[in-house]
């Protein structure tokens, strides 16, 4: 599913964020990107979401090389992936419904099968209740779940967290990586990144550990 | 419903519900731009509206042409006819030394002057009353070709109020012009920079609905339609200002300046100007917000 090839990434000014990075992620696979502030991850990250091309090397999706894509084909290849941000990004002008709606209206999907999509997201993440209230009005924990809701909405075959749990207590934490493995069983492939060791050494995921731009372990989790 | 059509009551309906959550910032943003807007366009109307303020009932000018003592006639009824053939030339009419030294003498009750009949010092002249609307340039060019004739002795040349006044307007008019540009120049910067700084405000939000997969035209059009809304209301407000100011100063003029013209009662507005202060509103919001969003996507797409 994700193919990272001998992946360089510097920046302009010269600072080399990556270097010489490979791994492969199959379909349904879930693994943890960790490592120390600045080590890279954000960077790997970018790249994966067409934020950044890579100085050498390639970054495949489901065959597709991301460099070849600009414009509207790269639009519709972030359609396909789901993004979790430590900082849920919700737009408090809109509900709950409709942040978790958004990324059906950007895909185009028809206004008639969006209720029963929204609904069904929000019913995963137990926020159903919450539906037609504010962003605002919500606690940290349930606001991530409604940033997780509209991550699945659209059923992405590729799901990416960023430091999903970051601004969380343990206890929700849990929770989230629970939702996260349910969503994996069901076939998405996930790549987490976060920082937090109690997390991941709870899950017996395959972990990527990097530093200095440098994969420098790949494999499964202790635990 | 058809997709284009949903996506743009979309954006329109984006457009508005932040219009309405940010209604504040929005009414001072039009207020503002509205009152600068009015600035240049005001200037313009000024100097556009000086040409009004010419009389129409301004003396016309007139030249006194004394012709060589003596003038064959045949020479002078030839200069009669090529000065009467001139389209800016109403008439010409001829006054014979004898009468100008009757008239002179009524004139100034200088009644002995009337003795030299035999003797008349005076020469031959003709009286060249020019058109209304005939320009200066030309009344100064006949002049000039007039004073190398040599079937002319001496001339007098007496520019009507329009030519005066007109000279004054065309001065007044390239510094009014200059004022003008520099204001539009600083107004256009500022709606530009408005606009940008509307967008800079929003620079997450649109990079979130990138990274859900949104085109440049999604992300863009609530911007555009809320730009358009900006500069249509800023300049319709910039309008009302200079026709609320036009109205004022020409009243102002007519009650102090009765005599210039009766058709300043009318207040007269220039609707270029007004066209132009819209067209500018709205061009420069939308321009600012077009670029700023896309500087933004540039990096992000």
């Amino acid at each position: 599913m994700i193919e990272f090839e001998a992946v360089s990434k510097v920046y302009t000014g010269g600072r080399q964020a990556l270097s010489g990075v490979n791994f492969r992620l199959a379909p349904g696979e879930m693994a943890f990107l960790t490592g120390h502030s600045g080590a890279g991850k954000s960077t790997l990250l970018r790249l994966l979401l067409g934020l950044e091309k890579a100085s050498t090397g390639a970054v495949r999706v489901a065959g597709t090389n991301l460099a070849e894509l600009s414009g509207e084909k790269l639009a519709k290849y972030r359609r396909r992936v789901g993004v979790v941000f430590q900082d849920p990004n919700l737009e408090d002008d809109l509900t709950v419904f409709d942040n978790v709606a958004l990324p059906l209206r950007i895909a185009g999907f028809a206004e008639a099968d969006i209720p029963k999509r929204v609904n069904a997201a929000l019913s995963r993440v137990d926020l159903s209740s919450q539906a037609l209230l504010s962003p605002r009005v919500l606690s940290g924990g349930q606001q991530q779940r409604v940033g997780i809701a509209r991550a699945i909405v659209h059923r992405p075959a590729l799901l990416v967290a960023d430091e999903p749990t970051g601004n969380l207590d343990p206890e929700l934490s849990a929770r989230v990586m629970r939702m996260f493995t349910q969503f994996q069983q069901l076939g998405v492939t996930i790549l987490v990144a976060t920082h937090e060791r109690a997390v991941v050494e709870s899950l017996p995921f395959r972990r990527l550990v990097i530093e200095r731009g440098q994969l420098i372990s790949d494999g499964l989790g202790s635990n | 419903m058809n997709r284009w059509l949903l996506d743009h009551r979309q954006a329109l309906g984006d457009a508005m519900k932040r219009t309405q959550d940010r209604m504040t910032q929005f009414v001072v943003l039009i207020v503002l731009l509205g009152v600068l807007l009015a600035i240049p366009g005001w200037l313009a109307q000024i100097w556009l509206g000086m040409s009004a303020l010419v009389p129409q009932s301004a003396v016309q000018s007139e030249s006194l042409v004394f012709l060589q003592d003596p003038l064959e006639l045949e020479a002078r009824i030839d200069l009669e006819r090529t000065l009467t053939n001139r389209d800016d030339v109403e008439s010409v009419i001829f006054v014979a030394k004898s009468v100008a030294l009757t008239e002179l003498s009524e004139a100034d009750g200088l009644a002995r002057i009337a003795e030299l009949v035999a003797d008349n010092p005076l020469p031959d002249a003709l009286r060249v009353r020019f058109q209304l609307t005939s320009l200066a340039k030309d009344e100064a060019d006949l002049m000039a070709s007039l004073q190398a004739d040599p079937r002319i002795m001496s001339l007098r040349y007496y520019p009507s109020t329009r030519v005066q006044y007109a000279a004054l307007v065309k001065t007044l008019g390239w510094l009014g012009l200059g004022l003008s540009f520099l204001t539009i120049s600083g107004v256009l910067m500022t709606v530009f920079l408005v606009s940008v700084a509307d967008v800079v405000d929003d620079r997450r939000r649109i990079e979130l609905y990138t990274l859900l997969g949104a085109s440049r035209r999604f992300i863009l059009r609530p911007y555009l339609y809320r730009a358009t809304l900006l500069g249509l209301l800023a300049g319709a407000l910039a309008c009302l200002v200079i026709l609320a100011l036009n109205t004022v100063l020409f009243a102002v003029i007519v009650t102090n300046v009765e005599s210039l013209d009766v058709r300043l009662e009318t207040a007269p507005m220039d609707g270029r100007i007004l066209l132009s202060v819209a067209v500018i509103a709205i061009l420069a919001s939308w321009i600012g917000a077009e670029r700023a969003v896309n500087r933004r996507l540039n990096v992000l797409h």
